[in-house]
């Protein structure tokens, strides 16, 4: 690894994005430094080991076991439908007694792998069939996601298959083919292939009245954000997480708090961050010299790059009420093992990539 | 690999981070949005959140008597209420169910507090400790987690029955009630008020003896517990009210009825002040305030209506009594003077309808003048004078005396003495007045009705000669109103000296009273229940008791220089010199002791 300006704000940004995700946790769920310092150095040393592992493997071993990888973790989301957990109506987690895990959370990595190794062995040149094969993969496999159900996580992971698909150059015809096509089906999705608590989601969005709770919900979310105002009402200052007006603040709404304690400048601050990061990162990326060969590492770099960068900002839009509630985490912030290991294994593929390695 | 294929990759790549800091930038702005411009309003509706505050209510006004005797004042009372963040454990229900064993019972008080807890209300479990309880609550307290001691006011009242009519109760807000107070109380808040007066001073003064509401302000979670005390605005106590009964002669005068049923007023001639004011039978204001609706509805339907204020709002025929005021009517008119006499021979001969009334006394009085009238009580005199009677002049001489108008703002419920005339017979009997009412309505009975308050006051003018302002027991009224203006100082004198002699000459319908050196002046009276045509009838009704006559006696003292009047109404107590009057002698020589 190089420690050249470039890739010294890289991890600076992060480690700011991590070091205030942590703090933002322990200001929302516990007034014990013990238990700060503990998710921080939990954060920390997933991100390093995870990425530590990663460095030691040889990204072409993991790709070969891309498909194996993949069917496991179908596997393990039709298995929540059995051995899992039931939360607000849908089944989502395996619980390993020390952790709980929501397989859905890492089938956006391992799909990703899993196509990687099949245009790999087709040196990434597109057919008709060979993008039809995949396309069918992948909204096959995002079935058991939404059956859950848990149509948020079904529509993002389809969404970024789609994108991983546009990063390996298949052709443009389907993305826009696909842009209509779906917007000539919602509404008949809505009507038939929507549960009244998804419909709720949606509806509560577009409606103005502020009794139901979901539009409560944003409300005090709203509420959270403004509150804050320019500089902030100060670390440990967040009222409505103090007097429980914020539901799920620990998790989906994190951002509010952030926002409450830190105000505008704070907002302004992670998200210079996220995009020095992000854009950097992705630059880095497409600089490399050796594109030329193994176009692999850039693909599965350039892609968990932007995962990244765009579940930050799609869990933002959702907290400041500008897309309906569809439950995302948001990255390095969110309490919770899957979300922390899945973008922490992202860093790892991210790291193993090229750009940081002579 | 070829060029053009590395450029697709680089444009594609290129398009995303385009797309991804467009997002970036519209997320910003949408963040200056909420945070700069709309920052202070949202933090406004997070204020609203979290600050809340509640009412405390207000310590009512204490009601006095003129002679300094609490009549009514708020107690303080604690009580035992779920605390619904603590959640009262299983040990600490049964200890408390041990303390208060014969307040509540184990089961029920489980009942109260799981469903406090399911509905987040922190339900009342036990009401009213007496101090002893509390004492032992107290001292158990650490091991009573789940409860809180709650403080809170009750409305005591003195004990005495005398004092219920005149004070009146406190009740529960109804639709009446809103309805009653809103245009007599500037934003009156009905919701703010638990329990209001009834009836009595309690009704008439709620605004001045309510007081005001404090507020406490909290700030609360989204589930509404978690409660933090920010600050507290103490409430205003309502006002003390003194009021013009004498405590001790009230007591007195309930104590001399003996549990007949009656009424007892008293007007003190310096401002006409009312300082005695009972109806019997009474009950104590206290026994109304815990009581059953079962137990409420046995007062109502009891015969002897004790929850009837019989001072304000019971209608008597005045019979005799009456006659003293006509007596001012005649000389004001000129039907007679006090040289004028007839031949009084038990029997008035109405020759216009061919009719014949007896009077009270077999034989009649022999030949009558107005002074004996008064003093002997004839009827057939002041029949024979009511037959002069012009209507109009009549019925405006009662306009003027006070019939047919409030009497008291004070007195609640309350309730005018008729004011006979065209209109009034005519609604009630669909005739008009003819003379032979008269004859009936110059002695006082008929259609003649008056409450005893009035009879007091009808008592007092003739004290005052005609002048007299409206009795009161708070807020004294200063217009004097006047009667009679013809009538010469030598003619009240006689008149005073009549009513004297009905006393203290032998003669006289009250001598029987004994008045001694009260200096007392007055008419008794008997008003007859039924229409009684013969002697026979007469000895029939005397053994129903129901049936027979009220008893009446009207009076003042001291003559020469009247300070009280009084009127004393003993329902079937058939002799108003007899029973009525010693009543009215030992209850103003109690107020004039004082003096």
């Amino acid at each position: 690894m190089i420690f050249n300006l470039r890739n010294s704000i890289i991890l600076f940004s992060l480690a700011v994005i991590v070091l205030m995700g942590s703090l933002t946790i322990y200001s929302v769920t516990s007034i014990d430094i013990n238990y700060f310092l503990r998710f921080l150095l939990i954060n920390i040393f997933v991100i390093l080991i995870v990425a530590l592992i990663f460095n030691q493997i040889n990204l072409n071993r993991i790709l070969s076991f891309g498909w194996i990888l993949f069917l496991a973790n179908i596997l393990m989301v039709l298995s929540v439908e059995i051995f899992g957990n039931e939360i607000n109506g849908s089944k989502r987690w395996l619980d390993f007694g020390f952790l709980s895990l929501q397989p859905s959370e890492f089938m956006k990595i391992t799909f990703a792998l899993f196509a990687i190794q099949y245009l790999r062995f087709y040196n990434f040149r597109f057919t008709r069939f060979r993008t039809l094969f995949l396309l069918g993969v992948l909204f096959l496999s995002a079935m058991p996601i939404i059956i859950q159900p848990d149509l948020g996580t079904g529509i993002v992971y389809i969404l970024l298959g789609l994108m991983f698909l546009f990063i390996c150059g298949a052709h443009r015809f389907y993305f826009i083919g696909m842009g209509v096509f779906g917007i000539l089906l919602s509404p008949i999705i809505y009507s038939f292939g929507l549960t009244s608590y998804q419909k709720g989601r949606i509806t509560s969005w577009f409606s103005s009245d502020q009794d139901l709770s979901e539009k409560w919900n944003i409300l005090q979310s709203e509420i959270s954000i403004g509150s804050g105002g320019f500089t902030g009402e100060g670390f440990l200052n967040s009222k409505q997480n103090e007097f429980n007006f914020l539901p799920e603040a620990d998790t989906d709404f994190i951002f509010s708090i952030y926002a409450e304690q830190f105000g505008f400048l704070g907002v302004f601050l992670i998200l210079l961050m996220l995009a020095g990061f992000i854009v950097l990162t992705t630059l880095l990326t497409m600089t490399e010299k050796r594109l030329t060969s193994d176009l692999s590492p850039y693909f599965i770099g350039t892609y968990c790059t932007l995962v990244i960068g765009f579940s930050f900002l799609l869990n933002i839009l959702m907290v400041s009420g500008m897309i309906p509630v569809v439950g995302l985490p948001l990255p390095f912030f969110t309490k919770g093992g899957s979300s922390l290991l899945c973008f922490s294994i992202m860093l790892g593929l991210i790291f193993t990539s090229r750009g940081f390695l002579k | 690999m070829k060029d053009n294929k590395i450029h697709t990759y680089r444009t594609r790549t290129n398009i995303l981070l385009t797309v991804f800091l467009i997002i970036l930038f519209l997320v910003l702005g949408r963040f200056f949005y909420l945070q700069i411009i709309q920052g202070n309003e949202l933090k406004a509706l997070r204020e609203q959140n979290i600050n809340a505050f509640e009412y405390i209510y207000p310590k009512r006004g204490r009601i006095l008597s003129r002679d300094g005797v609490v009549l009514a004042e708020d107690r303080k009372i604690f009580s035992l209420a779920v605390d619904i963040e603590q959640k009262p454990s299983e040990e600490s229900i049964e200890i408390l169910s041990t303390i208060f064993s014969d307040q509540i019972q184990l089961n029920d008080l489980k009942d109260l507090v799981s469903n406090s807890l399911r509905y987040r209300k922190s339900e009342i479990v036990i009401d009213k400790i007496s101090q002893q309880d509390l004492a032992k609550y107290l001292v158990r307290g650490s091991d009573l987690r789940g409860f809180s001691v709650i403080e809170g006011y009750e409305r005591e009242y003195n004990n005495h029955p005398s004092i219920f009519h005149v004070l009146g109760h406190m009740g529960y807000i109804n639709n009446t009630d809103i309805n009653y107070f809103s245009p007599k109380i500037d934003e009156y808040d009905s919701r703010l008020w638990r329990k209001v007066g009834k009836s009595g001073i309690e009704r008439v003064y709620e605004k001045e003896l309510q007081g005001q509401h404090g507020k406490k302000y909290f700030q609360r979670n989204a589930r509404g517990d978690k409660r933090v005390t920010t600050d507290v605005d103490p409430f205003q106590e309502g006002q003390e009210l003194y009021i013009s009964i004498d405590f001790e002669a009230q007591k007195l005068a309930y104590e001399l009825m003996n549990d007949r049923k009656g009424s007892v007023v008293v007007i003190d001639l310096s401002d006409f002040s009312i300082p005695v004011a009972i109806s019997t039978p009474s009950i104590s204001a206290n026994d109304l305030r815990d009581i059953s609706s079962l137990q409420y509805q046995d007062l109502l339907n009891d015969p002897s209506r004790p929850l009837f204020n019989r001072a304000f709002m019971g209608l008597y025929p005045p019979a005799s009594t009456i006659k003293p005021l006509l007596t001012v009517f005649a000389l004001n008119n000129g039907y007679t003077d006090w040289e004028e006499t007839i031949f009084d021979d038990g029997f008035f001969r109405f020759e216009e309808e061919e009719r014949v009334f007896n009077a009270w006394r077999e034989g009649g009085h022999g030949l009558t003048d107005l002074r004996k009238a008064l003093v002997e009580s004839s009827n057939p005199f002041f029949m024979n004078l009511s037959i002069r009677y012009e209507k109009d002049l009549f019925v405006d001489f009662l306009k003027s005396s006070s019939f047919g108008s409030k009497l008291c703002e004070d007195c609640y419920p309350h309730q005018f003495s008729p004011l006979i005339n065209d209109a009034w017979k005519y609604k009630n009997f669909g005739k008009e007045l003819f003379k032979g009412d008269f004859i009936n309505l110059g002695v006082g009975q008929g259609y003649m009705l008056t409450t005893p308050l009035h009879l007091s006051l009808i008592s007092g003018i003739l004290a005052k000669k005609g002048n007299y302002q409206l009795p009161f027991m708070v807020t004294k009224k200063d217009n004097m109103l006047n009667l009679a203006e013809n009538l010469t100082d030598e003619d009240w004198s006689r008149l005073h000296q009549s009513l004297t002699d009905v006393i203290y000459s032998p003669n006289g319908t009250g001598f029987r009273i004994n008045a001694g050196d009260l200096k007392l002046a007055g008419k008794s009276g008997t008003a007859q229940v039924v229409d009684i045509n013969s002697r026979e009838e007469y000895d029939e009704v005397r053994s129903n008791e129901l049936l027979r006559d009220h008893a009446i006696f009207i009076g003042f003292a001291p003559y020469d220089n009247p300070k009280y009047s009084i009127a004393v109404i003993v329902e079937n107590g058939e002799s108003g010199g007899r029973v009525a009057g010693p009543i009215a002698k030992q209850v103003l020589e109690e107020l004039l002791d004082d003096i």
